[in-house]
């Protein structure tokens, strides 16, 4: 399961998703509750999140923590996990 | 000065992040639908959790 996850609206995620037809869904924090839990924010204002990506185990644990500037790297990293 | 740029470059693991084995927190949020999203819905399943800075931006 990929769960894509910003700091958008609900309606942003949703025309983003219907534009490139992403077969995973994006999950909208707009407060940056879940940013702030993952780092992935410093303040409940910042603008935009953090590039950052987690695999999370079955058992509810982080098993990977990815910090990238690079999306396509971050694919090929990811592909082996899911 | 160095050290700056290299981390730039290189710039994995220099952000503070959750890490190994930390228990990943739970969520309850809401997908471009509308539906209310939980992490603990996924328990007994591997989730790749993807933050992304701005919806309809390159990269």
């Amino acid at each position: 399961m990929i769960l894509g996850i910003s700091f958008d609206s609900v309606a942003e995620n949703k025309a983003f998703g219907e534009k490139f037809q992403y077969p995973f869904r994006l999950l909208s924090d707009p407060d940056r509750k879940v940013g702030l839990a993952y780092k992935a924010a410093e303040t409940a204002t910042d603008r935009y999140a953090k590039r950052f990506t987690y695999v999370i185990g079955p058992d509810g644990k982080i098993e990977q923590a990815i910090d990238t500037k690079d999306p396509a790297g971050q694919a090929a990293t990811l592909l082996p996990s899911v | 000065m160095l050290r700056y740029l290299l981390g730039e470059i290189f710039g994995k693991g220099r952000r503070a992040m959750l890490k190994p084995n930390d228990v990943a927190p739970d969520f309850e949020v809401q997908d471009q639908d509308g539906k209310t999203v939980r992490l603990s819905d996924f328990r007994g399943h591997r989730v790749v959790l993807w933050f992304y800075p701005k919806a309809d931006t390159p990269g």
